[in-house]
Parts: C-alpha cells; structure tokens; sequence
C-alpha cells in the first residue's frame, strides 16, 4: 500500500536580495519516510529545511504539510501548526539553559492547558526512552553533547510530530556519539514510524535514510 | 505564561536579575526619598504652628510709643479690633480662633513680657496648660499669674510670691516650662487674659499709639481647614491691611531656605528625573537581556510558541523582576528616611513672631525652633512607588517582548 504525502514543497524558490538561495525546487516526503538532503556547505539545504518546515517563507512556491497549504499562513498561525505536527532537533542542540532536560523536553507544552504533571509525565516517558531517565532534573550545562541531543530529540517527539526536521543533528559530536544519535533516529522511523528529513552534509549518514536528496548551489541535483 | 520557566530563568540568570533590579530599585528608592524628605520639611515647617495648636497665627505691626514706660505693645503686634476678629472668625474654613495679648511692661526696676492668655482654650497659648511644671493653672476670674521657669530661677522668684506688674500685684500660682514648646507666644509672665486686656486699657502710652478697648487683641491663633489655610491668609490680609502679618506653614517653609522646601516644583521635577533615570535603566538593563536571549527565544518560536506567549512571558519576568525592584527600592528608602530621620532642622522664627523686644540684650537674635527632622514614607507613597514598578516592568517587558517577538527563528537558529 502505498503511503500519502505529508510534505510537498512546489517549485520553492528563496532570495536574500539579489542572491537566489533556492532555485525551484520541488520535493515531497511520504509518511513515515526517511529523507536525507545533502550537500556542501552553503549549498541551500538548510534553507530549504526553514522554507518546508514554515520557519521562513518562500520567494515564490508553495508549501503543504499534512494536507494544509502553510507559504500564506501568518506567523502565529505557522508557530502553532509546528507546535501540533512538527518536530525540530538543530545541530547546537538549542536547549534553554534554565531549565531542566524534563522542563526543556516539555517547553512546546509550555503554552498550552495541561497539569505541570501532566507535562512531566510526558516529558519523562521521552527521557526515558532516550535512556535518560537519570538525567531529568540536569541542566544542559551537566550534560554531554550526546545526552544534550538526545534531550532535544525526546523534545522534538513530545508533541508526537508526524514530521522531524533534523539540521545536521551529529554536527557537534563525535563520530561515535553521531552514530548513536543516527541509531535512535532510525529506530524512530522504524519502530514509531515518524517521518524525517535530515539535513547533512555527511554521505556516510545518509546513507541510512530511504532516500537522499543531493542539492548543489540551490538546486536538486538528484 | 509559564510560572517554573519564569522563576528559573530569574533563578539561574542571577546577575541578569540582579543588574536589573539593582538599577531599577536605586530609581524608586530616589524617588521615595526625594517625595518623603519634602514631605518631612512640609511637617517641620508646621511645627511651630502646631505647637501652639494653630494652622496660622496673625499679628498687626504699628508703632511704639516714644516713652517706653508701663504697658505697650511690640511694634510687631498692635490692636486687631474685636470686630475684625469676628470677621476673621467667620470666614469659610476657620474652623476657630485662639486670642493672646503680649505686651511688654516697662516698669522702674524690670522689664516684664507679659502675655495674656484664655483660660480654655485648644488653639493658641492657653495650650501651656500642659507646660505647667509646679504649681497650677490659673482659676476663674482670679487676678493670678504663671511665671516661666527660666524666668523665676534667674529673678529669684518663687512659687506663691507675689510680683508687681505695671503697678498691680498678682500671686504666682505656678511655673511654665515653655522652652521646649514653640518659640512663639511665649513670655516671661503669663497673667489671665482679662488682667491683661486691663493693664493695655489703662496704659496712656499703648493707647497714645495704638488704641485698645477691652476685647480687642493682638495675637490670633487659627485653626483651619488645611486645604484653604494659603486662601485664608490673603483674605486675612485683607481685613486687617497690608500691616499683617500672617505666619502659616508655607511661611515657615520659605524661611527654611531648603531645595526641598522651595517649593512643590522642585520636588515634581525632582521626581519626574528620577522616574525618568528608572525606567532608562530598567528598559537598558533589560533590553540587553532580551537581546542576549534571542537565539532562546528563536526556540521557543520554532517549537511552536505564538508572539503573544513569547510576550506574555518576557513581560511577565519583567514584572517580578520590576516589582523586586520596587520592593528592594522600599527597603532602601526605609534605611535611607531612618538615617536622615537624625537630622536636625532649624526652623528660623520671624522677629514679628519673638516676643522679646529687639532693643534687649539678646532680643535681636534670630531665634530657632530645632527638631528632628520627621522623615517617614507614607503607604501611599510606598503603593504608588511599587505600582509605578510594576507599571514600568509592564511596559518595559511588553515592548521589549514584542519587539523580540518579531524575529524569525530561521534567521537566529542558523548553526554556526
């Protein structure tokens, strides 16, 4: 059987003045599917991460996500439909330094009516999943760079996203702790049937993906 | 808004918290200060006034006979008429009078100031009541007199003695001790108020200068409605001419000469500064705050947080954080108006005001009433000083959030 679309992005163009970032491009990602884009530095990918995720608005093109057209919603609008369908996991790890890796896994829940209990059950599940369970109540600034990511992932599942974007996730570790962060992505995909699109520019990560998509000076090359 | 993300980030960023509510509270507690001292010299200012029961005192100055001999009156206080007492009396606000008649009485031997006073009365001197050390106060209708203990010690006087004033002979029946009481109306011997009316309307020399029947007076005491005491006095002024003399409190603050006491403006603009510095700080302080925290709030856009959480929560850490700073502002205040609290004030007494007659060893000094000054922080100053905080935490969380709040999680997310 085949599976639906649950990201398409339609001939996606980008512009910082004169200079054209993302040239056209089109792509669409199917539920549940693991899609690497890859490229050299510079190259666009990560644009084109902001512009498919409703971070950044395109020049020209369109955006749908789970069936809803985002390039024309406004700003709160995008920020809540990411808060209800989409997951984000960066490279610098971006957990708020105040809080607590249980309180920075909760922080999309933050905004919304639920119990504090609530929220930390949930968060704590994820922790736990990610085999940190010991580590709730750290700061970030008490964790490795692998716990550090792997507190961002559980962040990212809390909302139970139907779609993660991952911007070079293993960029700032090492390559053992990379790896270990790739196998719970995977089984991610695998197991909870998440669907993920990662940005690297690492050939030997993507090479665990469905598919992988090369961009070159703002275009799809394959 | 959420209250653990609030109480953490003020938590863990403690020199963050710390600088903001430092400078903020260093604005609110100048601004207390400044309103509290000037409040405290407006209440020393009518001290001397209220001492004696009074909200205004009125005086006429006139001339002094060219013999000084028996009875007559200061050149700063002649007759005021019974009818223009009455008058006085019956002006919306005056809400009663006291009466005193001071003389000076230049007998063969001595020099008497003598000050004749109402039996009963709240407003004006017949509050030495209070003041009589030994002996007793006067009775009804008896020709007696209280002699200032000062006085007494240094003449030899003693109780149950009897002086010669003007020729008429009074028992002593007690001592006053006026000398921690106001520096105005106070003599050496004080006799019923009806002896002295006599001795003025039997003095060839007073009348010959000033003319005085019985009922008439020269020293008013006033009691009034604090709101219309400056309106009173020129309508004061009015009835008895442009030789009045109308002492009120904003008299007194003028002579005090302070910047606090100059005037109300002083302290408005004063004020208006300090306001000014603290809510610069506060917007400062907490400016370079947010800023720093650009790439956070990026992450909380990104994880799907509307501009109005991202505001409501910026403005709500602001508004502790102000409000802490409204209280330390407080704290320090307190410890600031306890301090100036040990200051002593001298309240300078107008020669119009100084019974003794210039002319006397002593007489032409400037005369003082010294106290401490009465610095407090009225709870009404203290809530608008802590509204006011929180007011400026409000406004100052709720630009900075919103202007923060505009930024695209894209653009500050990038990895290095």
């Amino acid at each position: 059987m085949s599976k639906s679309t649950i990201l398409s992005g339609t001939d996606l163009s980008k512009k910082y003045g004169d200079l054209e970032v993302v040239k056209g491009v089109s792509l669409a990602v199917s539920e549940g599917e693991f899609v690497c884009l890859v490229g050299k530095s510079g190259c666009g990918k990560t644009t084109l991460l902001s512009l498919l995720s409703g971070l950044e608005k395109p020049t020209r093109g369109k955006v749908t996500l789970d069936g809803r057209e985002i390039t024309n919603s406004s700003e709160d609008e995008l920020a809540l439909f990411r808060r209800d369908n989409v997951g984000f996991i960066f490279q610098s790890f971006n957990l708020i330094p105040t809080l607590s890796a249980w309180e920075n896994v909760a922080l999309p829940l933050f905004p919304i009516k639920m119990t504090s209990e609530e929220r930390r059950r949930r968060a704590t599940e994820l922790l736990g999943k990610m085999e940190l369970g010991h580590r709730i109540e750290h700061l970030p600034l008490a964790l490795s760079g692998g716990e550090k990511q792997r507190v961002a992932i559980a962040r990212a599942l809390v909302n139970n996203p139907k779609i993660i974007f991952a911007d070079e996730p293993t960029g700032n570790l090492d390559s053992s702790t990379g790896e270990a962060i790739m196998g719970i992505l995977n089984k991610l995909h695998k197991e909870e049937g998440v669907a993920i699109l990662m940005v690297t520019h690492e050939d030997e990560l993507a090479k665990t993906a469905n598919r992988l998509i090369r961009m070159k000076d703002g275009e799809i090359m394959s | 808004m959420n209250l653990r993300y609030m109480t953490k980030e003020l938590y863990y960023q403690k020199r963050r918290t710390l600088m903001s509510i430092l400078g903020l509270s260093i604005g609110i507690a100048l601004l207390i200060i400044l309103n509290s001292l000037s409040l405290a010299y407006r209440q020393a200012a009518r001290v001397p006034l209220q001492e004696i029961g009074a909200d205004i005192t009125v005086q006429r100055s006139g001339d002094v006979p060219k013999e000084l001999a028996g009875p007559v009156f200061p050149c700063s206080a002649v007759t005021i008429r019974k009818e223009e007492v009455e008058k006085i009396r019956k002006l919306p606000g005056v809400r009663g009078v006291g009466t005193g008649l001071l003389l000076w009485v230049f007998d063969p031997n001595r020099a008497w100031i003598v000050l004749g006073i109402e039996k009963e009365n709240s407003i004006g001197p017949s509050v030495l009541r209070s003041s009589v050390t030994e002996g007793r106060f006067f009775e009804d209708g008896k020709p007696e007199a209280l002699v200032e203990q000062a006085y007494a010690r240094q003449f030899g006087i003693r109780l149950n003695d009897t002086i010669s004033v003007a020729d008429k002979k009074f028992p002593v029946v007690g001592f006053v001790d006026a000398s921690r009481a106001a520096k105005i109306a106070v003599a050496n011997v004080y006799l019923p108020l009806k002896e002295a009316e006599d001795l003025a309307a039997s003095s060839k020399e007073l009348q010959s200068v000033s003319p005085y029947a019985p009922g008439d007076v020269n020293l008013l005491f006033i009691k009034a409605d604090q709101e219309k005491i400056t309106g009173l006095a020129s309508e004061m002024k009015g009835i008895l001419g442009d030789k009045a003399t109308v002492a009120t409190p904003d008299s007194f603050l003028k002579l005090l000469g302070s910047l606090f006491a100059l005037s109300d403006k002083f302290t408005v603009a004063a004020s208006l500064i300090a306001i000014i510095v603290a809510v610069l700080i506060a917007f400062k302080t907490m400016a370079g705050n947010i800023a720093e925290r650009a790439r956070e709030i990026g992450v909380l856009k990104a994880v799907g947080w509307t501009n109005r959480n991202v505001v409501s929560q910026l403005m709500s850490e602001s508004v502790i954080q102000c409000f802490m700073a409204g209280i330390l502002g407080l704290l320090i205040a307190l410890v600031a108006s306890f301090g100036l609290s040990f200051m002593k004030v001298n309240i300078p007494i107008p020669w119009e005001m100084s019974p003794t007659p210039h002319f006397l060893p002593g007489g032409g000094d400037q005369i003082f009433k010294t106290l401490r000054l009465p610095v407090h922080i009225p709870w009404n100053l203290a809530f608008f000083a802590i509204l006011l905080s929180v007011i400026i935490g409000g406004m100052t969380g709720g630009l900075l959030g919103r202007h923060i709040s505009k930024i695209k999680p894209s653009e500050v997310l990038r990895h290095e």
